[in-house]
């Protein structure tokens, strides 16, 4: 009778079941606290995210050797514990249906069709050699990315280069790096941001100068939240960011304005004698010429050039001149300029002059794009030789072949194409074969229409990718399909220098290959084979990498293998093995776990937070660092009548990267982004045009228009309007000017007009 | 693998000339390819890397050990949220932690990031606000669920739902004013945030707290009273609904003084809701059927009874038909239809409850009636029990009007919506009565119907359509807010009407014309003349049947789809 009742009870009100349980939490071991009992690790293993430079650490829960989940790793210098979005989603992408899991060989109807690998790699061989029989040598180039591992990267630039006869290639990293890389190398004499994350957490004073770290690098604005000295946050943006918007001083300076901006506040702290002179006559040199140039600076000069007040600008010069550990970073806003080189080398002089470097919390920094950007810019063998060599220098080059045990001869003595004069080489029939790697030139190159007409150009493009529904997969003759990060091997370097390790935790769809398996089968079908006939794993490329490291400022060869890396928390460059370094650091390696390093026996183990210039020694010969500067020039593109707004472009929020091909793959991602594109455009802007909130409006360049919904706000100012740059139709708009020392794209500034769109809101081309 | 050839092919390039005519394979491949794939699905980090940790307090905590309370709340306290706007930059890495440590489903999201935008040019405002269940004190999920699968911890002050009581009529997802309750079409029930309360019970953050990388949330215990009157002073957040509603809880604090132009970015954005179908037909049917319960007993009252009675069958047996047509539909909305018996176990709080109560007695006593009217027609009792399936079916329909007025919503306030259901069920009792005129000429007693006809046609005309002409008015009233300035609920209703949905107001206006006026003033016209009975006379009230029926669900469409839900400031989603 009981029971019945009790059934009865439970028919009515039922308080546990099928449903409850499986939203059921147990505690998932490892160090991880509750985690959904369905779903139980059996295992974990950590590895660097794969998206952004931050170099986030995830830890990949495993059942049956494979990842079932993640969570951010804890104990990790990096990201103590936290991950963006797109890091807590970074598994879920890797399941999409719009994987690239077979070759793809487009017919002589235009379709592209599944092959097999054999036909795949003999068609690229044939193909790739027809066109260097036909045109030359040099009329096939790659393109590449700052997204796949070290080892790769230099495999595909030593196969292309050193096997295949390439001269040209180049990465997708020009259009985010190329800028910090060149302003760096002059400055400097290597190219080398000399920060660790720790100085985010020491600063008193932080200068964000184009960066907004709140959308683009969530975890390093962690680090700043972290900090304890209450530091002055000094946000230097046309646009009201979520960054700018913590700051405790935004100025909204005029697009490109920057530079007259940092110049004039040079000018105001010599002026002031606030000034470090005895760090400048020690480690510098150049800069009784740069206070000579800055001298124009006038207040009248800057309030006129940057759409400030003087006194905004004087209060930035007194924060500079009374914080104690002061640093300054920047990213794209800086980097993507027709004048970036020089901006950058502005910031690098404003911390010369004050003394801000090699200290903790200080620093002349640049923030990275992508998750390898930094091994790209050491090891893709590109614009430098491996290891950050000079491919015009007869010994490096030397070096180089001794290393890879190649014939010298077979090093090129001079630095490939810019990606802007590879894109153009085509446009001038020198370029007919091209081969682009997991980067997407028909969505991401500035000025889309021109660039898309030039890819069709080709007489064979081969894209290698793990999607086939990129832009740029879509105009392939020969789809490569790739294996993902997560399904490969190898290392990435982040923004500070920290190499971290890779892992295979799920199986590539299909029969995508790795990247790096990729080339060592074209390298065997090439014919060359022999020759990377010691680049049989990721480990053992980087091997190689390290003794091209020697030497270099860039020497990791302290580091044992990919264990050491791991049971250090990651590793920043330089580690020599000569040199055990006893630079001030922030604490001693306290990741160590239990077991011992495999290899490095009883090798000291790096601290696991250091930066370069301790010592105030620079890597010019004379180890001084340059006082570099040149007059600030007009933007390339001026507002007119006919298209009166200053465009801007840039990062829309933390759960979109680049041009979507992944963060599009995960429908929570998907949720936590506009899926329309929108622009923001100034209220008065708004009210003279007759815009209203949400109307649909239409935005035209000299070079294409495209549709947007109009969203209202004081975050842009008058004049301007902002596009978020993932949307497959903004680089219709923009506009093909380069910094001619970096030759990284202007992305940020352009003319247009802004309209109302019609009720029909149609979008036929422009005559 | 076929969709993925069938892509659209962006300006394919020249096909290379003989793409098919490639290298023969390398000499001595040595079977590098099957190497290579077998080598691909090899993984290899366990073996090489995993590692083991002992069980204990979870690594995690040492960040978020101080975003949580040091005891547990007393009496008079509970849990809450604690939002730091301050801190909150808008990465919404809370979202996916969420959504990855509860084990949610591919689209399932239990929290949310919202946006406000407001300023001036020299001092513009942009504030993401991150937001989940609020655990009100008062909340509205759990007093309007009709199967009490909303538990309120007494200790903790989690509101918790019980997804194995849940039979999916997702009543408190029209309920709470904030959003929280998601509905999962595919498993029948909604699921929303339970602050992690396991996690709680064994020390741990919730999910959100642990992964804001700005330690912008943390769990704090609050005084009830606080709660109370800090509703009353109405601080909640700007662009949130009224606190007076359910009393959030969560408090969201900032050292910011936000412009009072601050609005959600979502604010001037009108999207149609979801309609619930089975509920449009449930509600329409259920105020056909009283109505012409309703309009019959008049007839009673008005004419002889005595010539009525063959009439009567026929009419109780249309009204009773229409009636359990909607009480099938209602069950066709639940997610868990085979729970439909849990239904009045919410009766002391659940107007759904009593609804599902009302509208069972008038069933039965509709049943009754109609059984009475067939086997004994002269029984004594008739008049009662028609009387008795009135009071039951009005009282169904005042339960009706209720749970929409218990939602708080300025669309479905109590004078609208007990205008517009009344008058659907005047309406359409008075269309269905035509129908049964019809049927009843058609198949039973011509002369009859037709005597009928002359006696009561004149008032049948003259009422349909005064409340035709009324529901309309009413209903194109709501236009009037398209000329305010201010964006209230009602202009957005407006906006709906004439924007999104325009195609259904078209023809909701276009049915309750024909219905309504120009097949009434066919009628009329015909009753006029001599002979009324020709086969125009049947498809002419059938067209008016039809018409009103159609008209009627056009309306209730919109009364779904127009009905602007309060929320929480929402995302950027132009």
């Amino acid at each position: 009778m009981a029971s019945i009742l009790k059934t009865v009870g439970t028919l009515l009100h039922q308080t546990d079941g099928p449903l409850t349980r499986e939203l059921l939490l147990a505690p998932g071991r490892f160090g991880l606290g509750q985690v959904p009992a369905r779903d139980l690790p059996e295992a974990v293993t950590d590895m660097v995210c794969g998206y952004c430079s931050t170099g986030c650490s995830l830890r990949i829960h495993l059942r049956n050797g494979e990842a079932s989940g993640l969570t951010p790793t804890t104990d990790y210098p990096v990201n103590l514990g936290m991950a963006c979005p797109k890091g807590w989603e970074a598994l879920t992408v890797l399941d999409s249906p719009e994987r690239a899991t077979t070759p793809l060989l487009r017919d002589d109807s235009g379709r592209l069709r599944p092959v097999d690998w054999d036909l795949a790699l003999r068609t690229f061989v044939s193909r790739m050699q027809e066109v260097q029989a036909k045109h030359g040598p040099h009329s096939v180039a790659f393109l590449s990315t700052g997204q796949i591992a070290t080892e790769e990267m230099a495999f595909l630039g030593a196969l292309a280069k050193f096997g295949m006869g390439v001269l040209h290639g180049d990465g997708n990293t020009r259009q985010c790096m190329a800028t910090s890389v060149v302003a760096y190398k002059q400055a400097f004499g290597f190219d080398a941001p000399p920060y660790t994350y720790a100085d985010f957490e020491q600063s008193d004073v932080i200068v964000l100068i184009g960066s907004n770290l709140c959308i683009a690098h969530p975890i390093l604005w962690e680090r700043v939240l972290r900090n304890p000295h209450s530091p002055e946050i000094i946000v230097i943006d046309p646009r009201l960011t979520e960054t700018a918007m913590s700051a405790t001083q935004h100025l909204a300076v005029a697009p490109k304005g920057d530079l007259a901006l940092l110049y004039g506040t040079a000018r105001i702290l010599i002026e002031n004698g606030w000034i470090d002179r005895a760090f400048i006559d020690r480690s510098t040199t150049g800069f009784d010429d740069f206070a000579a140039f800055v001298a124009q600076f006038t207040d009248e000069r800057i309030t006129a050039e940057t759409g400030l007040t003087a006194a905004q600008v004087h209060r930035f010069a007194r924060t500079i001149h009374e914080g104690e550990r002061v640093s300054f970073w920047w990213t794209m806003g800086v980097n993507q300029s027709h004048q970036g080189v020089r901006t950058a080398q502005a910031i690098i002089n404003l911390a010369l002059m004050t003394g801000n470097i090699g200290r903790p919390g200080t620093g002349a920094n640049s923030i990275t794009g992508q998750c390898n950007a930094m091994g790209s810019r050491l090891f893709s063998n590109t614009t430098n030789l491996l290891g950050g060599h000079d491919f015009a220098h007869p010994q490096h080059r030397a070096k180089i072949a001794r290393i890879l045990n190649i014939d010298p001869e077979r090093i090129p003595t001079e630095p490939s194409w810019p990606y802007h004069q590879i894109i153009e080489g085509i446009l001038r029939g020198k370029i007919k074969g091209l081969w682009v790697v997991c980067t997407n030139p028909a969505h991401s190159w500035i000025n889309q229409h021109d660039c898309r007409d030039i890819l069709g150009r080709l007489e064979f493009l081969v894209v290698q990718d793990m999607y086939a529904t990129t832009e740029t997969a879509r105009m392939a003759h020969l789809l490569l399909p790739a294996a993902g990060w997560g399904e490969k091997e190898g290392t990435f370097i982040n923004s500070e220098r920290r190499i971290g390790v890779l892992k295979k935790v799920r199986r590539a769809p299909g029969v995508a290959l790795a990247d790096f398996a990729i080339f060592r089968a074209i390298a065997h079908y090439w014919g060359c084979g022999e020759m990377f006939a010691a680049w049989d794993s990721p480990a053992a490329v980087f091997q190689i990498l390290k003794q091209c490291s020697a030497g270099q400022p860039c020497d990791i060869t302290g580091i044992a293998d990919y264990r050491m890396i791991e049971d250090c928390g990651g590793i920043q460059w330089p580690w020599p093995a000569t040199k055990r370094q006893t630079s001030a650091s922030d604490g001693p390696s306290t990741s160590a776990s239990s077991h011992s390093p495999s290899s490095a026996l009883h090798a000291p183990l790096p601290p696991r937070e250091r930066r370069l210039f301790e010592d105030g020694r620079f890597y010019h010969s004379d180890g001084r660092a340059r006082f570099l500067f040149e007059d600030p020039h007009p933007l390339p593109e001026r507002t007119n009548e006919r298209f009166p707004f200053l465009l801007l472009t840039g990062r829309g929020t933390a759960s979109q990267w680049h041009t979507q091909t992944r963060t599009r793959q995960s429908a929570v991602l998907r949720k936590l982004y506009p899926q329309r594109l929108f622009v923001e455009i100034s209220p008065l802007d708004a009210a003279a045009l007759g815009i209203g909130p949400n109307d649909p409006v239409v935005i035209e360049s000299q070079r294409g228009r495209l549709r947007a919904r109009a969203v209202l706000t004081h975050a842009v100012q008058r004049g301007q309007v902002f596009l978020p740059m993932h949307y497959e139709e903004v680089n219709q708009l923009t506009l093909s000017a380069f910094d001619p020392y970096s030759h990284q794209p202007a992305y940020k500034a352009c003319a247009v007009q802004v309209t109302r769109a019609d009720r029909s809101g149609n979008l036929r081309s422009s005559p | 693998m076929s969709s993925l050839l069938d892509l659209p092919i962006v300006r394919p390039p020249r096909p290379p000339a003989g793409a098919t005519a490639a290298a023969p394979s390398p000499a001595g491949d040595d079977g590098l390819l099957q190497r290579l794939l077998a080598a691909q699905q090899t993984l290899t980090a366990v073996e090489v890397f995993s590692r083991d940790h002992d069980a204990g307090l979870p690594a995690q905590a040492k960040y978020y050990s101080r975003l949580l309370p040091a005891t547990p709340p007393g009496p008079g306290q509970q849990y809450a949220f604690e939002v730091n706007l301050d801190r909150c930059s808008g990465c919404k890495a809370c979202v996916t932690a969420c959504h990855t440590l509860n084990g949610l489903d591919e689209h399932e999201t239990w929290r949310d990031v919202g946006l406000l935008i407001g300023g001036t040019p020299t001092h513009p405002v942009m504030q993401h606000v991150t937001t989940a269940c609020h655990h009100c004190l008062e909340p509205a999920c759990l007093i309007a669920c009709p199967v009490d699968a909303y538990e309120k911890d007494p200790r903790t002050g989690i509101v918790k739902h019980l997804d194995d009581q849940c039979f999916g009529c997702q009543y408190c997802t029209l309920a709470c004013p904030y959003d929280v309750p998601k509905y999962h079409a595919d498993k029948g029930i909604v699921r929303k945030c339970d602050m992690c309360h396991s996690r709680l019970a064994g020390g741990e953050a919730p999910a959100c707290v642990q992964a804001c990388p700005h330690e912008a949330i943390s769990i704090k215990v609050v005084d009830v009273r606080q709660v109370i009157e800090d509703a009353e002073a109405d601080h909640f957040l700007p662009g949130a609904p009224d606190p007076q509603m359910t009393l959030p809880t969560t408090h969201f604090k900032t050292s910011r003084v936000f412009p009072r132009n601050t609005l959600p970015a979502d604010y001037y954005q009108v999207n149609p809701q979801h309609p619930h179908w089975p509920l449009i037909v449930m509600l329409v049917l259920t105020q056909l059927s009283v109505g012409a319960f309703i309009v019959g007993l008049l007839l009673d009252r008005w004419l002889d009874a005595t010539t009525l009675t063959a009439f009567r069958q026929l009419h109780a047996s249309t009204a009773l038909g229409f009636g359990l047509l909607a009480l099938a539909a209602s069950v066709l909305h639940l997610g868990r239809p085979q729970y439909a018996f849990r239904a009045f176990v919410g009766l002391r709080h659940s107007w759904l409850s009593r609804e599902i109560l009302a509208f069972g007695a008038f069933a039965a006593a509709a049943c009754a009636f109609a059984a009475v009217c067939w086997m004994r027609p002269d029984s004594p009792a008739l008049p009662v029990l028609g009387w008795l399936v009135a009071g039951t079916g009005a009282g169904g329909l005042f339960c009706s009007v209720m749970i929409y007025v218990f939602t708080g919503r300025e669309f479905w306030s109590f004078g609208r919506t007990a205008a517009k259901f009344g008058l659907t069920a005047s309406l359409l009792g008075i269309a269905a009565t035509w129908l049964s005129l019809v049927v009843y000429g058609l198949c039973v007693d011509a002369p009859a119907a037709n005597r009928l006809l002359r006696q009561a046609g004149l008032p049948l005309i003259q009422g349909l359509a005064a409340a035709t002409v009324l529901k309309l008015a009413l209903e194109a009233s709501l236009l009037r807010h398209l000329m305010f300035r201010r964006q209230s609920p009602l202009k957005r209703s407006a906006r709906l009407l004439l924007g999104p949905l325009s195609g259904s107001s078209t023809a909701r206006v276009a049915c309750g014309l024909l219905g309504g006026i120009i097949m009434p003033g066919f009628l009329w016209k015909e009753l006029a003349a001599a002979d009324s009975q020709g086969l125009l006379w049947v498809v002419a009230a059938g067209m008016l049947f039809v018409a009103c029926v159609a008209g009627e669900l056009l309306e209730r469409y919109q009364f779904f789809a127009a009905c602007a839900a309060p929320r929480m400031p929402g995302r950027l989603n132009p």
